[in-house]
């Protein structure tokens, strides 16, 4: 295909024999939506609205293909996900879609703490995480292991799925078997590091037959090249892997840097292409290749496709947040497709405490079950009055609006989106700035009036009230206190200040960051690049401790320490002049840092000065943008019910 | 000794119980969906056919704005009452009154699972969960009260002889009470007496759910330990108020707050014990309902001290009593020194809890399982050889003998226990050396044969031709790749049993992330020497974090003078003029090189697994199983965890 102009992505595929009805992938990915160790009704609907929506292939949350495997609590088990398959297939093959089951085994990236039992690895490597050393498999475990993927692709096929995909990506003990970083066995899977491969390719088509699909996932770049997978390995395994398989998935990462397969906003989108091309070349048709890594934008999926770098494009997180992207895409309306961020900040579940996945601007990703969708048509239109272009304001006025009713947005500022403006502000953030761009569109498009610089009254909201028009009140946030003292010549600046565009005063910056989210850590980096001195100040005994869910914890504090910040951690500010003393939380020492301003950024409080009976997001609390977007949405459909 | 104290029975509000030993309320995510299971029913059995004097369950919410963790018991729904039936016709089976814990987390909590906004007296965040709360309206606060009231309801309709509402660890009458964080200004905040109020209220509506036939009680907090905190004058005042406003009959104590000084709720071994006392002593001598005293208490003695001396009229022992469910009929019995007594090691109990899995426990293999039949004895004696002393073999000899096996332990060494002997060399760490004496008494108790000094060899056991084998061999150190032969690079293990005596600069490489390195630089700085630990993680110690020991670590480590650093992996060690070694490092974050010069280096890093009688007998003519390091080296529990499996599958 390469050099002619290939297809489009919303053209159909044939993958052994089977169609797809596009050549958009929802990959495999932890949902917390099961139960035990089973998939669930939840991953029943989470799966049918990306069918619905227009996805050609489905492949399910990797289940552990044995026992010794159970990697996070609500892993799922292939022996005990037959019958969630054959409902998953019940309900996505009306749509099109092709099922396939993932399957899987975390190896030494497992978890003991569920199944109590030794970890199963190539060789005693410990996990770079866990740290937990794992059992050197015998023969014993690899026969055990092979038969796993065979019996439990025989289950998913006889379930009804039209395939599987066996996972050798970051997240998998094939990998570690693949990779010199993790097999150092002296015997023939060692001196053959794709033997386990090879084998268990083999016995899962075997059990599959050649009218299913058999798919691989395959990281193809460890991004450790003392002793990783590199792309030219890859190819070669590729190449032979290509034979056995229908598709290859394309993935980077290993455990040495489990945030690169699904990275944050701090890696471009598409990131993949080149390794995906390369493979694609190596494999020389023999196989389908689907390209993977961080694409959010059709257009680029659409170019990958008609320029030969993939045969098919896996958009997971792109269509956790707009479930009808293939579909609005092929009907010409890509504008109207709820962009993905990259925030990761909902989406990335892997965690102790099981968040279910969702999405920071679809709320009812992952909720199908219980959330109301949003469209509809109300009987009796309703005149309501949104005061606040937050998210949440933003949300719900998108929301009354798509239900016919009559809406007025007025936006004190000058601008629409409100905190999400200084979201995007936050250096290495600007890609929240699409959705403001998104909400703008999808209100001008539903006919919203959309006053801004309009500072309402509460004289204004009761006017309105009286007037028989419903009002939603969204009105965001104001700056928290704070809890240490300031010094003559001591300058404090709210990071909200810094973040509109308030010039800072000279000298070292000093940021405190008492929350650990992205903010500080973006402002820290921001202000180091501008070439200020610059210390970041937490209780913390790690910088940005609240980054672990988005896996940008290590990252961040690696690119804050090679932008020269200084870590000053378990520490708090007592008293702020033209130094800052600060105190350790743990040993009551204190010391100092020069300070020609200090950036707080805290926590912030309601803003409450506007009330209605109706109020969302950070007037109620001040939260992130998940919740402003979900109350907002409530908000517009709790009134919507009242016009009903 | 009699226990006079412990043993002698007390008079609670409409109840007796036979003896002053609390099972107090703790968390153990045994929850499934949200409600009560039959391993809760289980778990609390357990226990009171060991002799609890009163069982207290974990909290069950009163609301559904409160949902701070995944496994909470949601007390609100009304379909709970059919566990709470399982629950207390378990408990009372062996004539054991059991309450149910009421809370409300308040501002302790996030919206992930709840979907909502987190309710609080004032916008005042958690400093854990970090998220602004929702400052309730005071028609709100009517709604809780009334969800208090309503979850009394379901828990007298489920058969408990009362409750205890938790007002203090994480909850909103904490919140309340606490003038961190209540700033209202209208009448449930400011002075005390306002800031009570909530409570007041919500005593007055339980105690009418429930009638005067069930007990009421109250847990405050003594001290919370933060800045600005509620303090043991103002608790003592708080109390004073309870007992004044009527229909309460007994005050529970506690110390910290759950989302920040958690390290002093659930103290681990580096706290003494019985360190929460003065709190039930000052309530105690201000009121006169029953006080019951709490704070790492886990042995009879203790209790009995603390019940002699006036701190309390009733103590709460929780880890004893998961350690070993039989601790008080032990007591009785005259057996003391057959209870398996807590280590306060806090890794699979408190550890798990914050890590969202079920309360298990390090030397108590049964802990959480207790729903799940024991493996019955065996009607055909088998002849088994355990190979190894350490907590895997005794375990696996205890499990076996307790059985009914024939079992013959040999152990090469001249004492049994294995890694654990040394590491609770240490002097804060002197405590953990329980879990092996407690396994060693177990199996004389079963009459496991044990013999020391004695070496298995695969001619000798393929001699003796037992029916079954269980190599338990243990691990040994490896020198990291980095580490050449110099002769000052040396692990943990060489210095803990003698075979290294570091002196001077001492550099101590963390790979482990455990007490390993901490607890050596700890001794080593005792010992005079000026100690450095690096590691290449973001943290050193950083699992000293899940069981609450990293907080009081860089306490003593800051007071020892021990420096850290992180993210740095050691590439190569070199000899040094001096005769010391110079380690060079690669700051992995930057990719900037350094060296450190010091006299000596302690490693604590991975070890390798003993397994050459794996390999000589794996297709001996018997079974031969593995437990423990042997099959992969990790920590103690893995190797207790597996030694009870193999007891139990032969």
């Amino acid at each position: 295909m390469s050099g002619s102009r290939g297809p489009a992505l919303a053209d159909p595929v044939v993958v052994a024999g089977r169609t797809a009805p596009s050549r958009l992938m929802f990959g495999p990915h932890e949902t917390n939506l099961g139960r035990g160790r089973s998939l669930t009704r939840r991953h029943v609907a989470y799966y049918e609205r990306r069918a619905a929506g227009g996805a050609g292939l489905v492949v399910t949350e990797t289940a552990s293909v044995h026992p010794s495997d159970w990697p996070y609590e609500r892993a799922p088990l292939a022996a005990d996900c037959g019958p969630g398959w054959a409902a998953v297939v019940d309900a996505c093959r009306p749509h099109g879609a092709l099922v396939l089951a993932g399957l899987g085994h975390a190896g030494s990236q497992g978890s003991s703490a569920y199944g109590q039992s030794a970890l199963w690895a190539p060789s005693r490597v410990p996990d770079v995480v866990s740290r937990e050393m794992p059992m050197e498999m015998e023969d014993a475990e690899i026969r055990a292991l092979r038969d796993g993927f065979a019996r439990s692709a025989a289950l998913a096929v006889a379930s009804g799925a039209d395939g599987v995909e066996i996972d050798a990506g970051q997240h998998s003990l094939l990998r570690q078997f693949l990779s010199g970083l993790t097999n150092l066995r002296e015997d023939g899977y060692g001196d053959d590091r794709a033997r386990c491969l090879r084998e268990v390719l083999l016995a899962a088509r075997e059990a599959v037959g050649d009218g299913h699909v058999l798919g691989l996932r395959l990281s193809c770049d460890e991004l450790a090249p003392w002793a990783g997978i590199t792309p030219e390995q890859a190819a070669a395994v590729a190449r032979e892997a290509a034979a056995a398989v229908d598709y290859l998935v394309v993935v980077r990462g290993s455990a040495m840097n489990v945030s690169a397969t699904r990275p944050d906003l701090h890696t471009p989108p598409g990131f993949n292409e080149e390794l995906c091309r390369s493979v694609r070349t190596a494999v020389d048709g023999a196989a389908l290749v689907v390209l993977q890594g961080s694409v959010v934008d059709p257009a680029q999926a659409e170019r990958a496709v008609r320029e030969g770098s993939a045969d098919l494009v896996e958009m997971t997180r792109a269509q956790i947040a707009e479930p009808d992207l293939l579909r609005l895409w092929r009907d010409g309306r890509a504008e109207r497709i709820r962009p993905c961020v990259l925030c990761n900040q909902k989406c990335r579940v892997r965690d102790n405490r099981n968040p279910i996945v969702s999405c920071a601007v679809e709320p009812r990703s992952g909720h199908e079950t219980e959330d109301p969708a949003e469209a509809g048509r109300d009987a009796r239109v309703l005149d309501v009055l949104v005061a606040g272009a937050g998210p949440a304001g933003l949300e719900a006025a998108r929301v009354l609006a798509l239900r016919g009713h009559t809406v007025e947005l007025v936006e004190r500022g000058d601008r629409l989106g409100g905190g999400l403006l200084r979201a995007a502000a936050v250096g290495g953030r600007d890609r929240f700035g699409r959705l403001v761009a998104w909400w703008e569109g999808e209100l001008r498009r539903l006919g919203v009036t959309v006053r801004t610089g309009v500072a309402l009254t509460q004289a204004d909201l009761e006017r309105a009230a009286a007037d028989g028009r419903a009002v939603v009140v969204a009105t965001g946030s104001v700056t928290g206190p704070r809890d240490y003292g300031v010094d003559e010549g001591g300058r404090v600046l709210d990071v909200a200040e810094l973040l509109d565009g308030r010039d800072l005063p000279d000298g070292p910056a000093v940021v405190f960051d008492p929350v650990g989210d992205g903010v500080g850590v973006g402002v820290a980096e921001s202000l180091a690049a501008s070439g200020r001195p610059t210390a970041i100040v937490t209780q913390d005994p790690v910088v940005g401790t609240q980054l672990a869910l988005t896996g940008d914890l290590a990252d961040a504090n690696g690119r804050l320490q090679r932008a020269g910040v200084t870590l000053v951690r378990r520490a708090r500010p007592l008293v702020v002049g033209r130094e800052v003393v600060v105190e350790d939380v743990l040993t009551g020492v204190t010391s100092s840092l020069a300070c020609g301003v200090l950036v707080h950024c805290g926590h912030r409080l309601p803003d409450e000065s506007l009330t209605a009976p109706v109020v969302a997001g950070d007037r109620v609390a001040p939260r992130t943008v998940h919740e402003a977007v979900l109350e907002g949405r409530r908000a517009a459909l709790a009134l919507a019910g009242e016009g009903r | 000794m009699t226990y006079r104290h412990l043993l002698s029975p007390l008079r609670l509000g409409p109840l007796t119980l036979a003896n002053r030993l609390v099972f107090s309320a703790h968390l153990t995510n045994y929850a499934e969906d949200g409600l009560p299971s039959e391993q809760h029913a289980a778990y609390y059995a357990a226990r009171a056919a060991g002799g609890a004097g009163l069982v207290i369950t974990e909290e069950h919410s009163t609301h559904p704005t409160d949902w701070p963790y995944e496994k909470l018991i949601h007390g609100y729904r009304p379909e709970a009452v059919t566990g709470y039936r399982l629950i207390t016709e378990a408990v009372h089976a062996h004539g054991v009154p059991i309450l149910a814990q009421l809370n409300h987390n308040g501002g302790q909590a996030s919206g992930m699972y709840s979907r909502t906004p987190v309710w609080a007296p004032s916008p005042v965040p958690d400093p854990l969960f970090r998220e602004v709360p929702k400052a309730v309206t005071v028609a709100e606060i009517a709604e809780i009260v009334a969800g208090y009231a309503t979850v009394a309801g379901h828990c007298a309709q489920g058969g408990f002889d009362g409750v205890e509402l938790q007002c203090s660890h994480s909850s909103l009458v904490r919140g309340f009470l606490s003038p961190v964080t209540n700033r209202r200004t209208d009448t449930y905040g400011g002075p005390l007496a306002h800031r009570v109020r909530i409570l007041r209220e919500i005593v007055a509506a339980v105690r009418e759910a429930i009638g005067p036939d069930r007990v009421l009680g109250v847990r405050l907090c003594g001290d919370e330990l933060i800045d600005g905190g509620t303090t043991i004058e103002e608790a003592v005042e708080i109390a004073r108020m309870v007992e004044a406003g009527g229909g309460v009959d007994y005050i529970n104590t506690s110390i910290g707050v759950a989302t920040s000084t958690l390290y002093m709720i659930e103290a681990s071994m580096a706290v003494p014990a019985g360190y929460a006392l003065y709190i039930s002593n000052a309530i105690r001598r201000a009121v006169r309902l029953p006080v019951v005293g709490v704070g790492r208490i886990k042995d009879p003695m203790q209790a009995e001290r603390a019940l002699a001396e006036g701190h309390c009229d009733l103590v709460g022992v929780v880890r004893g009593q998961i350690a070993d469910p039989d601790f008080l009929a032990k007591a009785r019995s005259g057996h003391a020194t057959d209870i398996r007594s807590c280590l306060s090691c806090n890794q699979e109990c408190v550890g798990r809890m914050g890590l969202n899995r079920w309360l298990g426990c390090i030397e108590n293999p049964r802990a959480g399982r207790e729903a799940v039949p024991l493996a019955p004895p065996t009607r055909r004696p088998r002849r088994v050889v355990v190979v190894g002393g350490g907590p895997a073999g005794l375990q696996a000899a205890a499990t076996a003998a307790r059985r009914g096996h024939l079992v013959t332990l040999y152990e090469r060494h001249q004492g049994t226990g294995g890694q654990v002997t040394a590491a609770a060399t240490v002097p804060s760490r002197a405590e953990f050396l329980d879990v092996v004496r407690n396994l060693l008494a177990e199996c004389r108790r079963y009459g496991v044969d044990v013999r020391t000094g004695a070496e298995a060899t695969a001619a000798g056991l393929l001699a003796e031709a037992p029916d079954a084998v269980v190599l338990a061999t243990g691990a040994r150190p490896q020198a990291p790749h980095w580490a050449g032969d110099s002769p000052r690079v040396v692990d943990v293990r060489d210095v803990l049993e003698g075979r290294a005596e570091p002196a001077g600069d001492v550099v101590v490489v963390d790979d482990l992330g455990f007490h390993q390195a901490t607890s050596v630089a700890e001794l080593l700085a005792d010992r005079g020497c000026r100690v450095h630990i690096t590691t290449a993680a973001m943290v050193v110690g950083q699992d000293l974090g899940i069981t609450l020991d990293l907080e009081t670590f860089t306490v003593r480590a800051h007071a020892k003078g021990i420096t850290q650093s992180t993210d740095e992996v050691v590439m190569a060690a070199e000899a040094d003029a001096g005769g010391g070694v110079v380690l060079r490092i690669l700051t992995h974050t930057t990719g900037a090189m350094s060296e450190r010069r010091a006299d000596w280096v302690v490693c604590a890093t991975h070890q390798a697994p003993e397994d050459a009688l794996w390999h000589a007998l794996r297709d001996a003519p018997f079974e031969v199983h593995r437990a423990g390091d042997c099959v992969a080296p990790r920590r103690a529990h893995a190797a207790v965890v597996e030694g009870h499996r193999v007891g139990e599958r032969l």
